[in-house]
């Protein structure tokens, strides 16, 4: 299946479809979404209205958290295989998800204050957060250091695949250190233990997140296959440049 | 396994003797950890419980600092060509020289601890403790810095991004180094599991750095 969508030509075909389709789908359900969670739902019976924080905060953490799934696969295929279409969505993951991770800080930061009394708090899921929001700072960094263009992608697959391993047991060690964020309260065995009044806004709000994500690294990895097409059409036409020149010096 | 030997004993003397061997980390080591009761206050009660802590991060900021050198150099002078040339692969190369190095350069990294504690305030026992704890969490710290290095090995400003990538990939032996001080000097009786997991930690860097670290070399000579 990769090896099928490593055509660039075939890409393209499946991108042209998705995209817009990604685009259209974040805009609706964003207009459901956000109405829905941020006036409409019930506000909590402890939280009262800064329960609608969540509905950005939790789709925020777990999208930081596919694209990091997401960054790190793509960089196994790349590393293994050398399909350049895989590290073109590593590219565009990279930056999604650390604005993901960021804006889950920020949200958690903004709902912390009135519920926990302070902005930060130095438990266990907000460091493991913060550290994959690190994760993310260094893949970027480092592919940015890096002017050969093969040479970074390389190395930037190396420490996603890196991180990627390393995760578990950092979130393993943050817990062990401290935990006072309530547990997972969606994604349990035993059924959700959220009310139905707010997990279907949530659930809403999750799916217009996703389709964003996708439209963002369908759009960027078309850029940047058309950015790399332009460049290699622009050397070309510097080399015939070149050659009426020279040609021109010969007569 | 002589090849590899012969590199191991190389890289030992190497970093013994070049670039003034262990003075450099055991001297940032040394003013960090004087630097921070001046910031922390001179309390007594304080400074013991941020002691561990404090002792651990000192440790960690150590073995970034010589990160740059360890492959930058080589990849700069055509050594990184032999080695990969060398039949003994790559990876053993890395293995054997981040041993040699850790050996020979961050060996003051346990004392320095132990004297530090006590500085602190904290017992002989909970300093002792905190000592072993790096002593096992050093090789780790130094194989992951040494990962992070191969990565960025050559380029411009390496140093600040060494400590970027190689600081979110220490955090769990900096949590259980630190963790088995505090909790020897807090008597939770936790500190056995915090050596373990310690030494784990250390053991799957053993495992999995070197074969990175090689790999991010590779790149490079292609």
């Amino acid at each position: 299946m990769f090896s099928y969508f490593a055509n660039p030509e075939r890409f393209e075909r499946l991108a042209r479809v998705v995209t817009p389709w990604a685009w259209g789908g974040a805009a609706v359900l964003f207009a459901i979404g956000l109405p829905w969670a941020l006036v409409i739902s019930p506000p909590d019976y402890q939280q009262s209205e800064t329960v609608r924080i969540m509905y950005v905060h939790v789709p925020s953490a777990w999208l930081a958290m596919a694209a990091y799934a997401g960054l790190g696969v793509s960089s196994f295929i790349y590393f293994i295989w050398r399909h350049n279409l895989a590290d073109l969505a590593a590219r565009a993951l990279a930056p999604a998800g650390a604005v993901f991770a960021a804006l889950c800080l920020v949200t958690g930061a903004l709902w912390g204050r009135p519920m926990w009394g302070a902005w930060w708090v130095w438990d266990a899921r907000l460091t493991s957060m913060l550290v994959l929001l690190l994760l993310y700072l260094g893949y970027m960094a480092l592919r940015a250091a890096i002017e050969d263009e093969k040479l970074a992608a390389r190395a930037g697959s190396i420490l996603a695949m890196a991180g990627l391993i390393n995760l578990p047991i950092i979130k393993f060690s943050v817990d062990w250190w401290n935990t006072l964020h309530q547990p997972a309260s969606v994604i349990r065995f035993d059924g959700p233990t959220i009310h139905a009044s707010k997990l279907w806004p949530l659930s809403v709000m999750a799916l217009a997140f996703t389709a964003l994500l996708t439209a963002l690294v369908f759009s960027t990895m078309r850029t940047l296959i058309l950015e790399r097409r332009a460049a290699v059409l622009e050397r070309k036409r510097e080399q015939r440049l070149e050659a009426e020149a020279s040609e021109g010096f010969a007569e | 396994m002589s090849a590899a030997l012969a590199l191991f004993s190389r890289e030992l003397k190497l970093a013994w003797a070049g670039g003034g061997g262990p003075a450099g980390p055991a001297a940032f080591n040394l003013a960090a950890l004087a630097l921070a009761p001046l910031a922390i206050g001179p309390d007594g009660d304080t400074l013991a419980a941020a002691g561990p802590g404090v002792i651990a991060f000192a440790a960690l900021l150590a073995t970034l600092q010589p990160a740059e050198r360890l492959f930058g150099e080589d990849a700069a002078d055509g050594t990184l060509e032999l080695y990969a040339l060398s039949g003994a692969g790559l990876a053993t190369a890395v293995l054997m020289k981040t041993l040699a190095f850790t050996l020979a350069v961050f060996w003051p990294i346990a004392p320095i601890a132990f004297i530090a504690a006590l500085a602190y305030g904290l017992e002989a026992g909970p300093a002792l403790i905190l000592s072993l704890a790096l002593l096992l969490a050093a090789p780790g710290l130094a194989l992951i810095a040494a990962f992070a290095g191969a990565l960025a090995a050559g380029l411009k400003r390496a140093g600040l991004l060494i400590a970027l990538i190689a600081a979110p990939l220490q955090v769990p032996l900096l949590v259980f180094a630190a963790g088995a001080g505090r909790a020897a000097a807090e008597g939770t009786g936790l500190e056995g599991a915090n050596l373990m997991m310690a030494a784990a930690g250390s053991l799957a860097a053993l495992a999995l750095a070197p074969l990175g670290a090689a790999a991010a070399l590779r790149a490079r000579l292609e």
